[in-house]
């Protein structure tokens, strides 16, 4: 039984299991930060946040805070000095010279009940000097602007982030491919565009919770809603100079992360003040108004395209600015600045590039990770370019596309190659579901009907040698149990990760067992459960885990037979020879081993099996033109297509069928990713139609689910459809690439396509609220 | 919007009166520190936000007469204080005679939230986005209060002050909604206009009703009330009075419309422009027109 | 703050508890009986994550006293299910895959299993009507609609 033929092993990858969560989940026992029991020891956090978006903190007065009865310790950034981030450590636990935005927190306090907590925080006495905001990126990156970080050369920072001194911009990344200049004259076609994107927030169901405790050796524990366990022990640790090894993270069930609950923004606030009263466990869990604006949001964009093509269509030229408004700190914002920049060709072989991304200073909440990272933002406006560009030349929008977009081979932004891709078969899906170039009536006199589409691509934007570990052993009953760093946040990689160790180890799914809560102190290092990448990253660490316990099995047993282990395999948990047909089930062999004959001994014992996986070919991108062999692992492409009908008395839009088509290599549980594709389709929808953080002056005004709209069950479309493509991933187990985020990526554009087609009109930006469509119509004279 | 928010409830203490009497001697005693509360899905939001900051609440919801909902053909409905949302709805009397509020009723936030709002509440909250306020006025409604000096009625056209503010004093529990028999032969619509499809405050809301009525020029009286586009409901005195006295067809009923969207004064705010909600005022009052003349027409 | 002592049936069980005027129906289930299948999303009542029963009608228990409860009756998702077996719901949930996260899950099964208790054979827009004080951000609700279908139909 050679190695290659697990590959090709078929079950249970590619069937549909059920969720391995799903039981403890629906009878309300799957246990959440939130819900952890800690006794009377445990003390309540509240948090004193600033009310200026830029101000200088002059006086802290926090006496009469202690003072009040049943507070045990309020803290400030005084005690705090180390600076803390993922890419740039640009921000302390607690301010200390300043804040940055409203919001940013000041002090906080840890009292025996939330209510005694939230009285302190009124006792806190803070004397600020307020200074001149920045609400802008573009006005933040002109020479007029106040410089928000004037220490910015100084802070540590990964070398391939390049932020710009005496400036606001935190990172610019370039792309200089060819030679754009000459290429304008060359283009039949060209399109020059602005577009507007605002900021939005993930809104997971469950807000951000996290605690913390100190014991008397100086170990911390962080329990916590967590994406992200061994780099918030990583970073949280570096801050307060301490060892990895002194801190422990345990990371129960996770309730919506979408990117939020990646990397660390509250976090450290439940370790710092636990740290002032040793042997109690301290909870801060975020209310659902400062959820919205306080850990991460998304951050704002504005983006300038210019795009153009030849008489026959092929796109010749990109030039692209990117301003993005990272916020009062953009330690992880400043990789979406990049990951934008090395993607902003969007999935399209363009030979002349040239892009300048760049991640802003504002005095706006914090930018972090959101599905997409960064893509979402930026397709927004060009899959809109590209269809203004089509248009332009008489050019059907998905005949252009099928021109253009990258196929196996094509030539990318940085310089490489494109791995083979099956976006050409997501292009043809999608048109064909949408029945594109067919028009429907529309449903009502009042109404009018339209149909959109767009394509994306995305790689995971992470470090070069961002990696991944796996654990398994069996216990004496055959049982397969995993150790894994990765979380499900719901996306569902706790059961692909059961399947593919099942069919790694040649046991029934169901008798497999993922070990969680994931715990740094038990569980094997994984990087983060972002970028679309444990599906792949960790699937491969756990096959690789897998095939050591099974190299360990198959040499036990063909010892004991005295036979090849090429002739054995593994087989629904049982050993067989397919030489001698001898069999033997894991059981017990694989703790107690097999004994030997004439009571010579045993041999064998305690199977554990370690695998791990890290990308070993990322190659850097050259500083001055973006350029490199290698800048991603790979890509994940797609299309998505809407058909939506606008009401020309009220401007609302109805999203009447949405279809979506994704090539993830191979699909271990086809289900779960069709599940992906829908969820991912309606968050799309709901930030094209409904979202925005509505920011006037630095404050959020719409900081509640009153005024920050989500889709609800009477806003999905009725008809959303799903298909998978699958064109395999080199280096993925089965062929296996993600999917997470992808589906999030084209909604946008895909609906603003759609509105014009169906009205004519297109807009500065999301959302396409019915007041904006109504009002715009008005204007342009097609109602009145 | 209060920039910190209290994780849950703030302190307060709860006291449940036996007797309405007893509720309003409370009230009294401690003025302007006590307030009344029934399904809580106001006050509780406001206490929370900070905006309330009462040291009593009073529970009002097992009084006597506050949890019955009867109907008679020749006095009319009696909605008590504390009758959930979901009750009225699925009243076979509301249904049958008052199906603009059942209508109104059903467009509120969620079936859990009508679970404990109340009609009365939303009048007492006085908020110019209410949806049932419209329908209680278009229906003549009154309102049984409890008071320091007894009980007394009050119809709800004088009622509303302002975005919170109404006639009730202190010492007041409403007790009951009290609407009259409602016309014969009337019909009646509620357009909401929320972000979402459902479940939203309304940005513009519309309550129609229309009835046969010998005394005008045009043989119909029509009531036409905006929710979200001023202080108060907002009656549409001259787009009513106009449906009055002009024939009833498309045209009058998009003059009538026009005269809604001139009439009333909208504001700008963080659901809504007032341009918008203008332009709203016209389209949905004439699509409320028309849904009641189409009906009334059959 | 005074404190009251109630009496109150929940998944069966009658318990007495003390409870301060200002705890909320949700915090005295998560924190009193440590009955944290039921959660807290907003505290507003605008997500729906604290549906309950209470009196065999869902409310979100963020929005309703514990005080309030004295002698009422309360099911949480922990009182689904039956002895030997999970409610068709739950059944229905799993199977064709309408949990993710699960954090919305147990509001989602309250609301569904009251829905089916008034309305055994809803229309798909009469289910979606009924969830929409049931906000989720993972699933895009599809499969959560097709799940109360299931169920209905067993």
């Amino acid at each position: 039984m050679t190695e290659s033929n697990l590959q090709s092993a078929p079950s249970p990858v590619g069937e549909n299991k059920p969720r391995i969560d799903a039981r403890e989940k629906v009878t309300g026992a799957a246990i959440f930060a939130d819900d952890l029991q800690f006794g009377n020891a445990l003390l309540h956090a509240r948090i004193k946040r600033s009310p200026y978006p830029h101000a200088l903190i002059k006086r802290i007065d926090i006496s009469r805070a202690s003072a009040l009865p049943g507070v045990k310790a309020v803290v400030t950034g005084e005690d705090f000095p180390g600076y803390i981030g993922l890419y740039l450590q640009d921000r302390y636990i607690f301010c200390r010279d300043r804040v940055r935005y409203v919001g940013d927190p000041v002090a906080g306090v840890a009292a025996i009940s939330e209510e005694i907590a939230q009285k302190a925080l009124d006792l806190i006495e803070v004397e600020y000097e307020v200074l001149e905001p920045v609400f802008d990126p573009e006005y933040g990156a002109s020479a007029d602007a106040p410089l928000l970080h004037p220490d910015l050369e100084k802070y540590v920072v990964a070398n391939f982030i390049f932020p710009q001194a005496g400036t606001n911009i935190s990172n610019h990344f370039k792309i200089r491919k060819g030679d754009v200049e000459s290429a304008w004259e060359k283009c039949a076609g060209v399109i020059e565009r602005r577009y507007r994107i605002p900021h939005i927030q993930h809104v997971p169901i469950e807000p951000h919770v996290a605690i913390a405790k100190v014991d008397e050796t100086g170990e911390i524990t962080l329990w916590g809603s967590s994406q992200s366990p061994f780099a918030q022990r990583s970073l949280i640790a570096q801050s307060m100079g301490i060892s990895p090894s002194k801190m422990r993270v345990i990371a129960p069930f996770v309730g919506g992360g979408f990117g939020c609950k990646a990397g660390v923004s509250m976090e450290a606030l439940a370790v710092a003040l636990a740290t002032k009263v040793k042997g109690h466990p301290v909870k801060l869990l975020l209310t659902r108004e400062e959820e919205f604006f306080t850990a991460f949001v998304r951050q704002g964009l504005v983006a300038y395209f210019k795009i153009g093509c030849d008489e026959t269509g092929r796109l010749l030229a990109m030039e692209n600015k990117f301003f993005w408004d990272g916020g009062a700190y953009t330690e992880y914002g400043v990789n979406i600045t990049r990951a934008s920049g090395y993607s902003s060709s969007g999935p399209y072989e363009v030979p002349n590039v040239k892009t300048d991304s760049c991640c802003v200073y504002t005095n706006h909440p914090v930018g972090g990770p959101m599905r997409g990272f960064g893509m979402p933002e930026m397709h927004a406006g060009l899959e809109q370019c590209i269809d203004e560009l089509a248009q332009q030349i008489g050019m059907d929008a998905v005949e252009f596309r099928r021109i253009n977009c990258l196929k196996t081979g094509s030539t990318l932004v940085t310089g490489s190659k494109m791995h083979p891709t099956g976006l050409p078969q997501c292009i043809e899906k999608t048109a064909e579901a949408i029945g594109w170039g067919k028009k429907a009536p529309p449903s009502a006199p009042n109404k009018r009907r339209g149909k959109g589409l767009a394509l994306m691509w995305k790689a995971p934007a992470m470090p070069p040698n961002a990696g991944s570990s796996a654990w398994v052993e069996l216990a004496e009953d055959g049982t397969l149990n995993v150790g894994v760093g990765g979380q499900d946040l719901g996306q569902g990689v706790f059961t692909v990760a059961a399947q593919m160790a099942a069919a790694a180890m040649g046991v029934p799914y169901e008798s497999v067992r993922i070990a969680t809560p994931v715990d740094t102190r038990y569980s094997p290092y994984e990087w983060q459960t972002v970028a679309s990448r444990l599906t792949w990253s960790m699937g491969n660490a756990i096959v690789n885990a897998t095939r050591d316990a099974r190299r360990q099995i198959l040499n036990t047993v063909a010892e004991a037979w005295e036979e090849s282990p090429e002739d054995l395999d593994i087989v629904n948990g049982v050993v067989i020879s397919f030489k001698s047909e001898k069999e033997i089930t894991l059981k017990n062999l694989v703790i107690y081993g097999l004994p030997k004959p004439n009571d010579q001994g045993w041999r064998g014992g305690p199977v554990v099996g370690r695998g791990s996986f890290m990308p070993t070919y990322v190659t850097g991108l050259d500083a001055e033109t973006g350029q490199g062999e290698r800048a991603v692992v790979h890509y994940t492409t797609g299309a998505q297509a809407v058909e939506l009908e606008v009401d020309l008395e009220t401007g609302r839009i109805e999203i009447l069928k949405g279809v979506s088509a994704f090539d993830v290599g191979k699909a271990i549980n086809p289900e779960l990713v069709k599940a992906q594709m829908e969820g991912g389709f309606v968050q799309g929808m709901s930030s094209a139609l409904f979202e925005s953080l509505q920011l006037r002056n630095g404050v959020v005004q719409n900081p509640s689910f009153v005024d920050y709209r989500i889709a609800t069950s009477t806003d999905t479309p009725k008809d959303l459809q799903a298909f998978i493509v699958e064109v395999p991933q080199e280096d993925g187990p089965w062929g296996a690439r993600g999917i997470g985020e992808h589906s999030m990526v084209p909604t946008i554009p895909a609906i603003a396509n759609a509105i014009y087609d169906a009205v004519g009109i297109r807009f500065e930006g999301p959302p396409f609220t019915a007041e904006k469509v109504y009002l715009a119509m008005l204007d342009a004279g097609i109602v009145k | 919007m209060a920039l910190i928010t209290h994780p849950t409830l703030p302190e307060f203490e709860y006291f449940r009166p036996g007797t309405l009497v007893e509720a309003s001697d409370f009230l009294v005693r401690h003025a302007a520190e006590a307030r009344p509360f029934l399904g809580g899905t106001d006050v509780f939001v406001r206490m929370r936000d900070g905006v309330l900051t009462p040291k009593y609440l009073v529970d009002v919801k097992n009084l006597p007469g506050m949890n019955d909902l009867h109907f008679d053909p020749l006095s009319g409905l009696t909605i008590g204080a504390a009758v959930n949302m979901n009750r009225v709805i699925l009243s076979p009397e509301v249904q049958e005679y008052y199906p603009l509020l059942a209508d109104a009723c059903r467009s509120v936030a969620s079936y859990q939230l009508r679970n404990r709002a109340t009609i009365v509440g939303n009048i007492c909250n006085a908020s110019p986005a209410g949806d049932t306020l419209g329908a209680c006025l278009a229906f003549e409604s009154v309102l049984y209060i409890q008071g320091a000096d007894g009980m007394r009625q009050e119809s709800l056209a004088n009622f509303f002050l302002g975005p919170g503010k109404t006639t009730l004093k202190v010492g007041d529990v409403a007790i009951a909604l009290h609407l009259p028999p409602p016309p014969a032969g009337s019909q009646g619509a509620y357009l909401k206009l929320g972000r979402n499809k459902l479940s939203d405050l309304s940005i513009v809301g519309v309550t129609a009703l229309g009835y046969p009525h010998s005394g005008t020029l045009s043989g119909y009286r029509f009531r036409l009330i905006l929710a979200s586009v001023a202080p108060v409901p907002f009656v549409v005195k001259e787009a009513e009075a106009y449906l009055a006295n002009t024939p009833i067809s498309p045209d009058s009923i998009r003059e009538a419309a026009l005269l809604a969207a001139e009439a009333c004064a909208p504001i700008d705010d963080v659901r809504g422009s007032a341009r918008y909600r203008q332009q709203m005022v016209k389209k949905l009052s004439a699509r409320a027109l028309n849904e009641v003349w189409d009906k009334l027409k059959k | 703050m005074a404190f009251h002592q109630i009496n109150v049936t929940v998944n069966g069980e009658t318990e007495q508890v003390v409870v301060p005027s200002n705890m909320t129906l949700m915090r005295m289930l998560r924190e009193s009986l440590a009955l944290t299948g039921t959660k807290n999303g907003c505290s507003a009542g605008e997500c729906g994550a604290c549906t309950v029963l209470m009196n065999g009608e869902p409310v979100n228990s963020c929005m309703v006293l514990a005080v309030e409860c004295d002698g009422a009756e309360i099911v949480t998702v922990e009182g689904l299910a039956g002895d030997q077996q999970l409610d068709p719901i739950q059944e229905a949930m799993i199977e064709v895959g309408g949990v993710q996260c699960g954090f919305c899950t147990p509001g989602i099964l309250i609301s569904s299993r009251a829905l089916l208790d008034r309305n055994p054979n809803p229309s798909e827009d009469e289910i979606r009507e009924a969830l929409v004080g049931n906000l989720c951000r993972c699933t895009g609700y599809v499969r959560i609609v097709e799940s109360v279908r299931a169920a209905a139909r067993r």
